[in-house]
């Protein structure tokens, strides 16, 4: 009976071709509004390394000023002084552990032909790759070692590596980055986590980086630091006043296989604080943070507020064409009472009726969808080219939201189908008969 | 076969109720051809309505092929529609947007007979009405005359009992009526029982009984000796 139900929708809907197509259009309208809303707040909370999300953790200790607390003591700064993230590295306590910022530099290329590139850069810890599983095309990351050792390698994103050698295997030879050369140890894959959770202070949905150096060459001035930096006192003049000064602008992370390794952790950091408190730095309470990676996307507020403002505006514009749709299948229906009298006298009973209308909503619905996921391509590309960069890539369809937006079209159609599916079915065949 | 006690039908509205049927006695047996008459108003409707499993009544005893009606649910009711009862409307009751073909396909798709089975059904029906040859135009296409032979042919496709006639002729020329009329004489003399509703006093005349409802009541009934079998059920 499935194929005879949607073989009557087709017919019914093309003899009816005016008013399915209203139904349609407005569907297919809600769907892309709300879809193209969805989507956005989809992504931007999405959980950008799911199977190791609950065992990374960022790390937050409150070395901020005790007559003014950062964030008015709700929260802890957002990033670490150097003297913490290489006091925390030293100490080696977690399973793994990263220490990073955001860098960059120019790249002058062998090739005479090729001109000097701008580059973003991150300067972090050999585990940073491993943590946050980086994929690699052409040899490795860097080793613990070659940290200590500060050692001048440097691993290209797959991008850079395509512009300056045709996408060939450049590991073991050099390149000249901000006037000082580099070995290339190894070529990533194209990897763009979205959210960037990694470093939300500069972006949450900025494109991963050219070039990965070591972290430690920061403090060798071969790497030249950028990124967010606050200090709540000032620090003296020169590299090495800077980073003993009480200035944030690093990023730490750990990985922590278990809840019995992240409280160890936690005891640790604490005691890490206490001590520091007699060397007469951290003078506000205890208030060290251990956030996994939903968790800190959370507190950084990657969802922006306009954006959960666009969707539940969206939903109600949805709503709205539902309750056009479900006046408009009212109309429908019960134009087809007649119909429905007759089918009832040749054998048909309610259950029966209720099913083939409903198929027909359904049929209506799927077509609203797949017009609606027309419209959220459109609605999303006209999000990107209002937003800039700060969307660019993001405002993206995946398989899992295509589904999702017919699923959804199918959903709200059935349910918009039940109200006037039930009236038409409901009617008196008799009195049907007897007007016609 | 069809047996009707004291049935009772009243339409209630917020500030009046109408009797449409009081104290309603009939029998109708196997292979009997009863025509209704009687003035409008007069409840014929309500009783076909009723008799067709269309509409509840209010009281009293209906029996229909053995099975007490009362006691069926909605699914009870529409099976026993597919399976015993055959309608023919005045306005036909083709649906516009199918084709003759899956107009009488209608109630075969709801017995659940396979393609088949279907097909066999259909192409037998239209040719038993004369239609063979149009099954894939639509209603529209067709004269008032040829839309009641389909739906003639839609009524006879599952093999029903009953057949039941509500002004089978009533929009058509008398012609067209006369053909109608003969048609439903040769299903009568097939063996499937009819019951006709009709203002047509000569229609009337040619079934070989004839009941008059009056104010609700079955207030008359005539038996007609039409033919040497019908005369001895009579």
């Amino acid at each position: 009976m499935f194929t005879y139900y949607l073989r009557l929708a087709w017919i019914s809907i093309i003899r009816h071709w005016g008013l399915s197509l209203v139904m349609i259009c407005a569907i297919g309208l809600g769907i892309g509004a709300a879809m193209t809303t969805i989507t956005v707040n989809y992504l931007m909370s999405a959980n950008p390394i799911p199977h190791k999300s609950e065992q990374l953790f960022f790390v937050q200790l409150d070395s901020w000023d005790v007559n003014e607390p950062f964030d008015e003591g709700v929260n802890p700064p957002d990033q670490l002084t150097y003297t913490d993230s290489t006091n925390l590295m030293k100490a080696n306590k977690a399973f793994r552990q990263n220490v990073q910022a955001q860098a960059y530099g120019v790249i002058e290329p062998d090739d005479s032909d090729l001109l000097p590139i701008n580059v973003s850069a991150r300067a972090n810890s050999a585990d940073f790759f491993t943590m946050f599983d980086v994929p690699f095309i052409y040899g490795s990351a860097w080793s613990q070692q070659s940290d200590i050792a500060k050692e001048q390698v440097i691993v290209l994103s797959k991008k850079i590596n395509d512009q300056i050698f045709g996408g060939e295997d450049s590991v073991g030879k050099t390149i000249k980055f901000d006037n000082n050369i580099f070995k290339i140890i190894g070529v990533i894959d194209h990897w763009q986590p979205k959210p960037r959770f990694y470093d939300i202070t500069t972006g949450a949905f900025n494109e991963s980086e050219d070039v990965f150096v070591p972290f430690s060459l920061i403090a060798e001035e071969k790497v030249r630091r950028s990124g967010n930096t606050n200090c709540w006192k000032p620090s003296g003049d020169g590299m090495a006043a800077f980073l003993a000064g009480e200035c944030i602008w690093t990023q730490f992370w750990v990985e922590l296989k278990s809840e019995q390794e992240k409280q160890d952790y936690m005891t640790f950091l604490n005691a890490y604080v206490e001590e520091q408190k007699q060397y007469g730095r951290f003078e506000r309470p205890l208030n060290n943070r251990l956030s996994n990676v939903m968790q800190w996307l959370e507190n950084q507020e990657v969802v922006a507020d306009d954006a959960r403002m666009m969707m539940a505006m969206s939903l109600m514009f949805l709503t709205v064409c539902l309750l056009n749709t479900i006046g408009l299948l009212l109309a429908k229906f019960l134009g087809k009472a007649p119909e429905i009298g007759l089918r009832q006298a040749l054998g048909a009973s309610k259950a029966t009726l209720f099913s083939q209308y409903m198929i027909e909503s359904a049929c209506i619905g799927f077509a609203g969808g797949l017009l609606g996921l027309g419209l959220s391509f459109l609605g999303l590309i006209g999000i990107e080219n209002l937003y800039g960069d700060y969307m660019q890539g993001l405002a993206t369809l995946d398989i899992t939201m295509m589904t999702f937006a017919i699923v959804l079209a199918l959903v709200c159609t059935v349910i918009a189908g039940i109200y006037p599916t039930w009236r038409a079915c409901n009617i008196s065949p008799a009195q049907q008969l007897k007007s016609q | 076969m069809l047996i009707m006690k004291n049935i009772s039908k009243v339409f209630q509205t917020a500030d009046i109720q109408t009797h449409a049927l009081r104290d309603f006695n009939l029998t109708v047996n196997e292979g009997d051809f009863v025509s209704v008459t009687g003035p409008s108003g007069s409840g014929k409707t309500t009783f076909l309505n009723i008799a067709g499993l269309l509409e509840t009544y209010t009281s009293g005893e209906f029996t229909l092929d053995g099975e007490n009606i009362g006691q069926l649910n909605d699914n009870g009711r529409s099976r026993m529609r597919n399976h015993k009862i055959g309608f023919i409307f005045q306005s036909f009751n083709l649906i516009p947007d199918l084709n003759l073909f899956d107009n009488v396909d209608v109630p075969l798709r709801y017995r659940g007979f396979n393609a088949k089975e279907r097909k066999r059904r259909i192409e037998e029906n239209l040719e038993r009405v004369g239609l063979a040859s149009r099954m894939k135009h639509l209603p529209s296409q067709l004269s008032g005359g040829q839309q009641q032979r389909v739906a003639i042919a839609r009524a006879l496709a599952t093999d029903p009992r009953f057949l039941l006639a509500d002004e089978p002729t009533g929009n058509l020329d008398s012609e067209m009526a006369q053909s109608v009329m003969s048609l439903l004489e040769d299903i009568n003399k097939q063996g499937t029982t009819i019951v006709m509703v009709t203002h047509d006093a000569q229609l009337a005349q040619r079934s070989p009984r004839t009941i008059q409802v009056m104010d609700g009541r079955v207030s008359e009934l005539n038996l007609h000796l039409a033919t040497d079998n019908q005369q001895a059920i009579a």
